[in-house]
């Protein structure tokens, strides 16, 4: 690229560290909303409420944020930036003075979201999270695609301005209520038809782009949901890399499954037949665990947390906040109500964020043990959730993205039918297990050195078949279980 | 009886392009393809090395292409390798092109292309020239389209192989094969077996090409032109006694790698099921940098018997990154010993320009070059003829 050649430049900022959050001022936004608890609150009231979460959050990360309001015409409320402490309380009485007031111009407030994302080149880069609760009725400037496809001519096409060439976006739409009728909730066909529209033309252009809509409903899936929006930043998932980003990371991951010596976490990964491990031979972490952790795609709170694990709740919400004693403190309380191995999974990760390692491995190394007195379904979920602090607390970047690749692929084709899932959970299945009959050709552990790699070489054939297979299978083309075969696909071309 | 030699004048007709309407003067079409000539497969991913190795062999059988060949081994014999002279076409190109990409309902155009014998007064040209229009280029040169996602090319090279002492009398027809300009379809027929056909009037189906990934996002007109492409390269499979496989080392692109591997998986996989034999060729062994200095030193020394030990270089030291692969197949479609050769088609002489040297054998300079000299080009043909040996050996023995 041109930019080998050019004089080094100062590190930019990453375009998963800027975020722009486009807030509703409609008058809609007055109405209320239901607490799970039968309580009520404005809409606003909570917008406002997670705005100063977000704050606080983005002043200790050092994330560029920056806010876009709208009701009859869009406006910046915040300019993208940094948030410093020292400017943090002029932010917020900005943001206490937000009111709602007339009606929505979405369309345009995307579009001026989208400009303070946007680099002197002209690409978007960074993350916009929009979050209304009614139909676009006053923008003026801008507009998405009809849902058919068919440009307006009466507008400037919203999709070329949000993503040009070069861009790397996400877009997260959270929608409150269903808007079955209109002004009584987001218009969730017309915004899934535009965030459909946004997948197209970046599949068409090469873009990356992400894209998610949820629909909340009460005030604490608002909240949560804004919250986490700028918490829960992920790399674009398997669906939307490219097959460039894929074929990279999958090289990284069969690096995992390459050397068992410097990735031994992989090991619990594959099933306890996987590896056929020689009784005799110490095992450096202690047996084989699972958990029941918190069953998140990405290892972060989902909504309802707090709902479902009482007192768990409060100790991860402080772990969000960046409260780590407060959040030990509240661990130690739920201590008795949760199962150890939860307990033992949360004081590794909340001491891991708190600059504690040594500790983390402790605590981890209990979860592992404890894991040992959990069975079901869900623990290869919660192996993985181990699998994954412990890459992340041994700085091992190829154990981990292995097993994020997992747990991401497996969450987005949960829609899938059950043969397609099955099919695809047996595909991971051998993949984990090729490191077995791969150490077997690379480290003179077999007698025969031609024998044990014709055996190498006809498992990778058995998956490759089963990849072909599910190629055929995946009749919808679905792009989740597309990025996932591409993966293996490499990784199966890496393990040789 | 077939005794290589040059044609008369009256022999030397033009072939015409077969592309759009018949011309107010039609000139003679070429005699085309020999139906009982010996087919092989040459195979490898995008820029692999297929439309070189083309060239080079074409060149090669004109005899007077400058080129010096360094064996592998000492003792290698003549490669008895000839141009075939009672064919009046020794290279034909088609290009199957998409009429309009932005048409979904648009067709497939063919154009033909014929290279064909011509006398070789003029030593220093090429003996094959493109047919009509063309000749005065006096080299062949890469296809003029621009874009390799709405066309591939099918290239079919017509020569003789014989034993040495035995030229003619016992020299046999051979047709040398590979869909180029879109080595991804060769890529992805031997990749997905699912793929694979069963028999000459098969066709590859829509249904079938799913296997092939994001086939579905591909624009109409390319997912025509695809299955067209792998269609027309199985049905060749079927009649095809040997494969040749171009491998290229130092690939810089993961995505490149994986084909690759994926490629060489499915043609072991191919070769096993269907009992055929394989070669393979490392091409662009100029890249690999002990292969380099070893040639080299072989020019400078004029010995020009190369003692690279190919087969500790690619298994021991992973030349082409494909070692458990070929310790797994070795001894099955291939013997990793005698079948894998390290091709090179022009040796560099280390600052961006071919390696020329004199008659005597004495490496040129830059200025000594501007006037002339003898690219060093090694054991391109070793892998072709090897392919040639192992299917006559096999008719001898009865095998397969």
């Amino acid at each position: 690229m041109n930019a080998l050649a050019e004089a080094p430049a100062p590190p930019a900022a990453r375009y998963e560290d800027r975020q722009v959050l486009v807030l509703d001022l409609s008058r809609s936004m007055l109405a209320p909303l239901p607490e799970a608890t039968g309580a009520v609150r404005q809409k606003i009231e909570i917008a406002r409420a997670a705005v100063y979460q977000i704050l606080q959050n983005v002043s200790r990360n050092g994330t560029r944020f920056g806010i876009v309001s709208f009701s009859n015409t869009p406006r910046v409320v915040v300019p993208v930036g940094e948030i410093h402490a020292a400017n943090l309380p002029y932010v917020q009485s900005l943001v206490a003075m937000l009111t709602p007031a007339g009606r929505s111009a979405i369309w345009d407030a995307l579009a001026l979201g989208a400009d303070l994302l946007r680099e002197p080149t002209g690409e978007v880069r960074g993350t916009l999270v929009l979050v209304t609760d009614g139909w676009d009725n006053a923008s003026s400037r801008f507009a998405p695609p009809e849902p058919n496809g068919a440009p307006r001519t009466d507008r400037a096409d919203l999709l070329v301005h949000l993503a040009p060439p070069g861009s790397r976006l996400t877009v997260r739409v959270i929608g409150i209520g269903n808007g079955t009728e209109r002004d009584k909730g987001v218009d969730s066909g017309r915004m899934g038809s535009f965030l459909s529209n946004l997948r197209a033309l970046a599949r068409a252009t090469g873009v990356v782009a992400t894209s998610s809509y949820q629909e909340v409903d009460t005030a604490t899936e608002l909240f949560e949901e804004i919250v986490q929006a700028f918490l829960d930043i992920e790399e674009p998932s398997p669906a939307e890399l490219s097959q460039d980003d894929i074929a990279r990371d999958a090289a990284q991951a069969a690096k995992a499954l390459k050397s068992p010596n410097e990735h031994a976490t992989v090991a619990h990964l594959g099933g306890p037949d996987a590896l056929a491990p020689d009784a005799s031979a110490p095992d450096p972490e202690g047996p084989t665990l699972e958990v029941d952790v918190v069953p998140t795609a990405n290892g972060l709170l989902p909504p309802y947390a707090k709902d479902r694990y009482g007192p768990l709740g409060d100790a991860v919400n402080a772990y969000l906040a960046a409260d780590y004693e407060g959040a030990l403190q509240h661990l130690e309380r739920a201590r008795r109500l949760i199962p150890p191995v939860s307990y033992s999974y949360w004081r590794a990760k909340i001491a891991l964020a708190h600059g504690d390692p040594s500790d983390a491995a402790r605590a981890l190394l209990s979860a592992w043990t404890a894991s040992e007195a959990v069975s079901g379904p869900g623990r290869v979920r919660i192996v993985r959730r181990l699998a994954l602090l412990q890459a992340r607390l041994q700085k091992d970047t190829e154990t981990e993205a292995l097993v994020r690749f997992l747990e991401e692929s497996e969450s987005k084709v949960e829609q899938q039918p059950p043969e397609i899932r099955a099919s695809l959970r047996a595909l991971f299945d051998g993949l984990l297990e090729l490191r077995g009959t791969y150490q077997l050709t690379r480290m003179g552990a077999a007698d025969d050195p031609a024998a044990a790699a014709r055996r190498h070489e006809a498992a990778v054939e058995q998956i490759f078949g089963g990849v072909q297979d599910l190629r055929l299978e995946n009749t919808s083309g679905d792009r989740a279980v597309e990025g996932a075969l591409d993966f293996i696909e490499v990784c199966l071309a890496e393990m040789r | 009886m077939v005794v290589p030699k040059a044609k008369g004048a009256k022999a030397r007709a033009a072939a015409r392009p077969s592309k759009g309407p018949v011309p107010a003067k039609p000139k003679r079409v070429p005699k085309r393809e020999t139906s009982d000539a010996t087919k092989i497969a040459l195979v490898g991913i995008p820029a692999s090395g297929k439309t070189t190795y083309f060239r080079f062999l074409a060149g090669h059988f004109g005899l007077n292409l400058p080129v010096l060949y360094l064996p592998a081994r000492p003792g290698s014999q003549t490669i008895p390798l000839y141009g075939d002279l009672d064919e009046e076409v020794v290279l034909e190109e088609s290009t199957y092109e998409a009429t309009n990409p932005n048409d979904p309902e648009g067709g497939i155009e063919t154009t033909t292309r014929f290279y064909v014998n011509r006398p070789m007064d003029d030593p220093t040209k090429l003996w094959v020239e493109l047919a009509e229009s063309r000749g005065e280029q006096g080299v062949l040169t890469k296809y003029p389209l621009p874009t390799k996602y709405s066309q591939f090319v099918e290239m079919k090279m017509r020569f003789r192989y014989g034993l040495p002492g035995e030229r003619g009398r016992s020299s046999r027809a051979m047709l040398l094969h590979t869909i180029d300009e879109a080595g991804g379809i060769i890529s992805d027929y031997f990749t997905y077996d699912r793929l694979w056909l069963d028999a000459a009037d098969a066709e590859v189906t829509e249904r079938q090409c799913h296997v092939i990934p994001h086939f579905d996002s591909w624009r109409p007109d390319r997912r025509g032109l695809w299955r067209r492409g792998l269609t027309l390269l199985g049905r060749f499979l079927q009649d095809a006694e040997a494969i040749v496989l171009l491998l290229a080392p130092s690939l810089p692109s993961l995505r490149d790698q994986a084909q690759q591997v994926n490629l060489a998986r499915g043609v072991f996989r191919y070769v096993e099921e269907h009992n055929l034999p394989l070669v393979i060729a490392i091409s662009k062994a100029d890249k690999l940098p002990e292969f380099y200095a070893e040639v080299e030193r072989t020019v400078r020394d004029r010995t020009f018997q190369s003692a690279f030990d190919s087969d500790n270089f690619l298994l021991q030291r992973d030349g082409s990154g494909m070692g458990t692969i070929l310790v797994a197949h070795d001894g099955q479609a291939i013997s990793a010993k005698q079948d894998v050769f390290l091709v090179a088609s022009a040796v560099s002489g280390g600052d961006g320009r071919p390696l020329l040297i004199s008659e005597s054998g004495a490496a040129l300079s830059p200025e000594e070059a501007e006037s002339g000299g003898v690219p060093v080009m090694v054991n391109t043909t070793l892998p072709i003829a090897r392919a040639c040996e192992r299917i006559l050996s096999r008719r001898s023995t009865g095998d397969g």
